[in-house]
């Protein structure tokens, strides 16, 4: 029971590190990513192959520590980020969203059928769990959620100064009125970028954290259900444009989640195998559910984010 | 080559039947409805479940399939354009009503998709279905091979495409979303009725994409999945062609499709004999993706677009 709950603090951990990095593209900056799984996989998988022992199969390991791993998905996610800004921030809007939900959709068929690089579908096993080896299997959970949470409040810490500062306050106004930031001599192009570059390194280590976690990952560890789309509910429910508000979020909707798996035990026998998709539904009307109650979500934006401007009021 | 050419037109057909869909709710609603491919998947399966309950009326001379496929057709067409109404009513009107933007809209088509999709894994399970059984293809000349069931999935692209096409310049409520799509403003002024407009958008929009669910199906396989990987085709052709424009849309649709099935074949050859290990067919809808980036650089209005 322990162990379970353990494991939902270190997952829900994970996701709100991810659902910060969305609600900074969507939230502060108006970026409509679909495309989140893009980040989670390349930076699991950069993590995954920087810290494995060497593999006859793929590319490495090359058996580096933990933090490099990190670090390593951090920058090849923003790389890519950065690559990709180029042409994706073109496009505005809907035609954003598409090209993100295209690049996620082609970095999947990438990952699957390049078995030199990835391993294809088979997938990649025994990333290491940092202390693991030293302290045994039940201790390094424990540490695992120390470093997952600590991870979580410098990236909470992060993006509060960031949407705090005057770039954040940039940001705020090229989302509500491009033509007018640009008339006050902000170039929009540079500040989206720079928030989707951020956004993106922030997710490649939410999928490097979760790699480590799990220790195994293939094409089929996110989905766009899993990777994307429970993101976007997470920040929905718990307030787009509130930091605190997008943790709670994804604290709630990851206890949903893995609390509707104790129901599957009450379902009838036949029901159990179709229950992973009675949960998919429910997520889906989830979604349509806070969009027409409560678009807000539950904190909702803050009007004035700096102490400067006043109060801050919901 | 001809015969990848072929291939092209035959995807191209399916495709066009959902850019057009897509491009009429982009144009007159306001957004790209992400539950485009998912509804497509439903009319499959909508189909699929009529074609099991109707008695066996022998097939069609050369095709595997009888009269009750033309009946599932249209009741599948007509079924799930009443549930595309039935999410308008619920969802999208209310949000439309409350003045809700377009990033929105599409945000909320999201979470349909995902609707309809749990709604197909529950009723008919995540495995592949098949309407009948395989058929052979036969060989023309130029090294073409078809089966003749692919002569009725473009007959019927075709067919459809002509009927909209009359439906929309021939009758009023057709003309009326013509004019709601050119100037909205301008059309609620002059009296015409635009929840009206609306209820057609998706009636045409979403039985158009039903149907083409089902040609999809008869060509390949139904999966659950098989209307959200062809959802990104979908798009592409619309944006390439640049929003609101039908046969634009047509026309992005056959590009994409004839570009997927050419460029994959080119490419593998090209590899092949750099002996470059890659398989090229696995890449097919990245192609898509990678002509949309070009064409988005060179003329982000798309190519029939006037950018207005």
């Amino acid at each position: 029971m322990l162990s379970y709950f353990i494991s939902y603090l270190v997952m829900a951990s994970t996701y709100s590190v991810a659902a910060l990095a969305l609600n900074l593209q969507w939230g502060f900056t108006g970026l409509m990513n679909f495309g989140i799984g893009t980040f989670y996989f390349v930076g699991a998988y950069a993590s995954a192959l920087l810290t494995t022992t060497a593999s006859p199969d793929y590319v490495g390991g090359f058996g580096m520590p933990f933090i490099v791993g990190l670090v390593g998905a951090m920058a090849i996610s923003g790389i890519l980020a950065y690559v990709l800004a180029y042409p994706a921030l073109k496009l505005r809007g809907g035609f954003f969203a598409i090209s993100m939900l295209a690049i996620s959709e082609t970095i999947r068929l990438i990952v699957k059928n390049e078995r030199w690089l990835t391993n294809g579908v088979w997938g990649i096993r025994g990333i290491p769990q940092p202390t693991r080896a030293l302290l045994g299997a039940n201790l390094a959970e424990w540490v695992y959620l120390g470093l997952a949470v600590a991870i979580l409040i410098i990236v909470y810490r992060l993006t509060e100064i960031g949407v705090r500062s005057p770039w954040g306050r940039v940001l705020n106004a090229v989302r509500e009125d491009e033509k007018m930031a640009e008339m006050s001599g902000k170039n929009s192009w540079h500040i989206r970028m720079q928030s989707f570059v951020f956004g993106s390194m922030i997710m490649g280590v939410a999928g490097a954290l979760y790699a480590h976690y799990i220790g195994f990952i293939s094409p089929s560890s996110f989905t766009p259900l899993m990777a994307t789309f429970i993101v976007w509910l997470m920040i929905l429910l718990g307030g787009t444009g509130s930091n605190k508000g997008v943790i709670v979020g994804a604290f709630v909707v990851w206890g949903v989640w893995i609390g509707s798996e104790f129901l599957i035990d009450f379902l009838p026998s036949g029901v159990t195998s179709k229950a992973g998709f009675v949960r998919m539904l429910l997520m889906g009307i989830l979604l349509d559910v806070i969009l027409l109650i409560r678009p807000q979500g539950l904190f909702g934006r803050e009007k004035v984010i700096s102490k400067l401007g006043g109060k801050s009021e919901m | 080559m001809a015969d990848l050419f072929v291939n092209g037109i035959i995807l191209g057909s399916i495709i066009t039947l959902g850019a057009i869909g897509v491009t009429l709710i982009a144009d007159i609603l306001n957004f790209f409805n992400f539950a485009h491919g998912d509804m497509l998947s439903f009319g499959a399966y909508m189909a699929f479940f009529f074609v099991g309950v109707f008695p066996s009326w022998g097939n069609f001379p050369f095709l595997s399939f009888g009269p009750s496929m033309i009946l599932a057709i249209i009741l599948a067409m007509i079924i799930t354009a009443a549930f595309a109404l039935f999410f308008d009513k619920i969802l999208f009107k209310p949000l439309r009503h409350r003045g809700a933007s377009e990033l929105f809209l599409a945000l909320s088509s999201l979470g349909v998709a995902f609707i309809f999709r749990s709604i197909i894994r529950l009723v008919w399970g995540p495995q592949a279905k098949y309407f009948g059984g395989l058929q052979m293809a036969r060989r023309y000349p130029l090294g073409i091979t078809i089966k003749p069931d692919e002569f009725f999935i473009v007959g019927t692209a075709l067919f459809l495409v002509i009927v909209v096409y009359l439906f929309l310049t021939r009758t009023k409520i057709g003309k009326a979303m013509r004019a709601a799509s050119d100037n909205e403003t301008l059309a609620r002024i002059t009296g015409i009725d635009t929840e009206r407009v609306v209820n057609w958008t998706w009636i045409i929009a979403v039985s158009l994409t039903a149907a083409a669910g089902v040609l999809y199906g008869i060509q390949v396989q139904l999966r659950p999945i098989m209307g959200w990987n062809i959802l990104i085709p979908i798009f592409v052709a619309v944006v390439v062609a640049g929003v609101g424009d039908l046969w634009g849309a047509m026309v992005g649709a056959m590009i994409i499709g004839v570009s997927q099935e050419l460029l994959t074949g080119l490419l593998q050859d090209m590899f092949n004999s750099l002996n470059v290990d890659v398989l090229m067919t696995a890449y097919k809808p990245a192609i898509a993706f990678v002509l949309m980036i070009i064409v988005l650089l060179f003329r982000p209005q798309g190519i029939f677009g006037t950018g207005e």
